[in-house]
């Protein structure tokens, strides 16, 4: 006679369930795929989609970065309006700081096919860290929560333009503030990238540029407009950010006048080897243009 | 010539396990004249000198290939047949009670000598990095048991060399690496899944072209040389605040525990490294209290190196460079702060110098402060091409 069978010891579905929750579970690189692939913001034109191997990526955080005039608030509008034909499918929430929110530039960029494609827009204004900090707690709301408007796409588009204005005030140059200034930076970057991950968003913040006067200090360097610039916001701020594209301008010949070759950069990407490609902003978007031939 | 024959007997029920005696093999030596205690100081002589030996072995290391973790090169043939057994002689000897000269009868302390932690270290592989160069300068790669922190601006390198890390330690046995698994925790979301999947296959074309009679079999015996094998085989965390890298630190072990082969023999599936991209993200948000921070910071360094010794894993931890501010001018500096600098065992600094990258190591328990050039590829972290220059020691 065979002894009573040990007893089987609890089915383990019901407790995986409450340990997935307080343990940390690790995740599998190989079903992550796919959706690293799919989940990518195209651009609207496919030379500069093939510079960034098919998009923007979601759950990560992209910087573009260049000065005034090189097209970042462009490609931000544009953005905004392609994410919610694209196969993401989403709204995007337009966070400026930057008076005034662009909105003819938006207006005019919406396609005339399609006059609800505003309504995917949100938009909302800070002017300090403190306020993006809270509108970013907001915002953990409202994408947690997309039941609340279901006419609405969901939200995997998060804009910010642009993240130097909100510190050009209230901080000095002493170590103090500026240690305080990059606890910030990676306050509001910690929660972007939570964001970004928890909801699949794709992040983009746009930055500005300070012309470089001594030894690089190990950030990047571009030439724009004749002037050695960098990103703003120093080496804290580069470390914050996972893609860093930059924009340059180039004036052609004696300048006055005469057209301005632009050029997008791959300066960092975790994903991307470093190349360029140069663009042209006409009336109706941002476009990529093939190099001449030789 | 005296030659020294490394083998166990069981001791019996005594308690302590296996001895492990060195012999010198007369020709012909009767059983009952097994020596229980090791014979003179004489043959301390015989040893090759510890210093000596790793010096040849780190240049042959620097003069080999880059595909495979190249630290196993051939010892000297006495050596060879001190570590009979290969790599597994490392594995055993950490598994067994060690009785040798200067350690008492019983051991109490379980201690180990240092000689014994040589024979150990040398018969380690090191996980390659993919760069001749840079494996040059660290003494053949990336050295299991050890904590390394690599530090460096945005865009230099450091999440492909960790990436690249997670995919060499996967290198199978039969191909000269590790064959173990990866852990990478991820505070920054830089790990990107389409570039893993591109390393991964770099890894494996360099694989098949080091090793070309491999091609005929690949269709069959290979199943494991595939990228999506390489992928399913890193645990991959994702973390989102410093409590969440605390917690999933302190779950490691148990992590560990839990995916530890019940046969110790079979150390292909095990966990050889423990990447942290990076360990400083998190830490630099809101810290005000600079004293806690630096506490809790050492008691996760000393944990990882726990972990690092009792599962014979390599621990790499990637570091922010931040600006410090020293006589008046800023100065760049890895993050975290003095002492923790303290808390790691290797260090090694990536930057630029004009376009081209370099590692510096920049504090080692054991081998010379140096540099070397290296290139991140489509493939991966590469050595730079066409690059014949000497490693330039400082």
């Amino acid at each position: 006679m065979r002894p009573p069978a040990p007893k089987p010891p609890p089915p383990p579905a019901s407790s995986s369930s409450s340990y997935s929750r307080r343990e940390p579970r690790p995740e599998n690189p190989l079903l992550l795929l796919p959706s690293c692939r799919a989940a990518k913001l195209s651009l609207g034109c496919p030379l500069l989609d093939r510079l960034l191997s098919g998009g923007l990526p979601a759950a990560s955080v992209t910087e573009i970065a260049g000065e005034s005039a090189t097209g970042k608030t462009q490609l931000c509008l544009q953005l905004a309006l392609l994410a919610p034909q694209s196969p993401l499918s989403a709204s995007s929430l337009f966070l400026h700081s930057d008076l005034p929110f662009p909105l003819h530039r938006l207006r005019r960029l919406a396609p005339k096919s399609c006059p609800n494609i505003l309504d995917h827009v949100l938009v909302a204004a800070a002017h300090s860290p403190a306020e993006l900090l809270s509108l970013l707690a907001r915002a953990q709301r409202l994408l947690s929560d997309p039941g609340r408007s279901p006419h609405r796409l969901p939200i995997r588009l998060i804009l910010l333009d642009s993240i130097a204005s909100l510190f050009r005030a209230d901080f000095d140059a002493s170590p103090a503030d500026l240690r305080r200034r990059s606890a910030l930076f990676f306050k509001i970057s910690a929660k972007l990238k939570e964001l970004a991950y928890r909801h699949q968003c794709v992040v983009v913040v746009t930055n500005q540029v300070v012309d470089v006067v001594e030894r690089d200090a190990g950030n990047t360097v571009a030439w724009s407009s004749g002037r050695r610039v960098s990103p703003a916001l120093g080496i804290a701020w580069a470390n914050c950010v996972n893609t860093r594209l930059f924009l340059t301008r180039e004036l052609d010949g004696d300048g006055a006048g005469g057209s301005a070759r632009r050029r997008m950069r791959v300066a960092f990407a975790p994903h991307l080897p470093e190349q360029s490609c140069e663009f042209v902003i006409r009336r109706d978007g941002v476009f990529g243009i093939e190099p001449p031939q030789r | 010539m005296v030659v020294m024959v490394l083998f166990a007997i069981s001791a019996g029920p005594t308690g302590s396990s296996d001895l492990i005696f060195l012999l010198r093999t007369a020709p012909a030596l009767p059983p009952r004249l097994l020596i229980r205690r090791p014979v003179s100081r004489r043959s301390s002589a015989d040893r090759p000198r510890p210093a000596s030996h790793r010096s040849s072995s780190a240049g042959s290391a620097r003069s080999s290939g880059s595909c495979c973790s190249s630290s196993s090169a051939p010892p000297p043939p006495r050596r060879r047949r001190f570590l009979a057994g290969g790599s597994d002689a490392g594995r055993a000897v950490a598994t067994r009670r060690v009785l040798d000269m200067g350690a008492g009868e019983n051991n109490p302390l379980g201690a180990q000598n240092a000689w014994d932690m040589l024979s150990e270290e040398q018969s380690q592989k090191h996980i390659t990095t993919g760069s001749g160069d840079l494996n040059g300068i660290l003494g053949g790669g990336i050295h299991c048991k050890e904590v390394t922190e690599i530090g460096g601006v945005p865009g230099v390198g450091k999440t492909q060399l960790g990436i690249q890390l997670a995919i060499n330690v996967q290198i199978p046995v039969e191909y000269g690496g590790l064959g173990g698994k990866a852990v990478y925790i991820d505070t920054e979301g830089s790990f990107m899944v389409e570039r893993v999947y591109q390393i991964a296959e770099g890894c494996i074309s360099d694989i098949l072209e080091h090793f070309p009679h491999s091609h005929e079999k690949s269709s069959s015996g290979n199943k494991q040389l595939q990228p999506e094998h390489f992928l399913a085989d890193i645990y991959y965390f994702r973390i989102c605040s410093y409590a969440e890298q605390i917690a999933a630190i302190n779950y490691l072990e148990k992590f560990l525990g839990e995916h530890k082969d019940v046969e110790l023999c079979i150390y292909t599936s095990q966990v050889r490294i423990v990447i942290i991209d990076s360990v400083t993200f998190h830490f630099r948000q809101d810290f005000d209290d600079l004293a806690l921070r630096t506490r809790v910071l050492s008691e996760l360094s000393l944990k990882l190196m726990k972990i690092a010794k009792a599962y014979n894993l390599a621990v790499v931890l990637l570091n922010q460079v931040t600006t410090k501010f020293t006589e008046g001018s800023f100065q760049l500096t890895l993050a975290l702060g003095d002492s923790w600098s303290h808390s790691c065992t290797n260090r090694v600094i990536l930057y630029w110098n004009g376009t081209e990258r370099y590692a510096y190591l920049d504090k080692s328990p054991s081998l010379p402060v140096a540099s070397a050039p290296y290139a991140v590829t489509g493939k991966g972290v590469r050595d730079v091409s066409s690059n014949h220059k000497r490693v330039r020691v400082t």
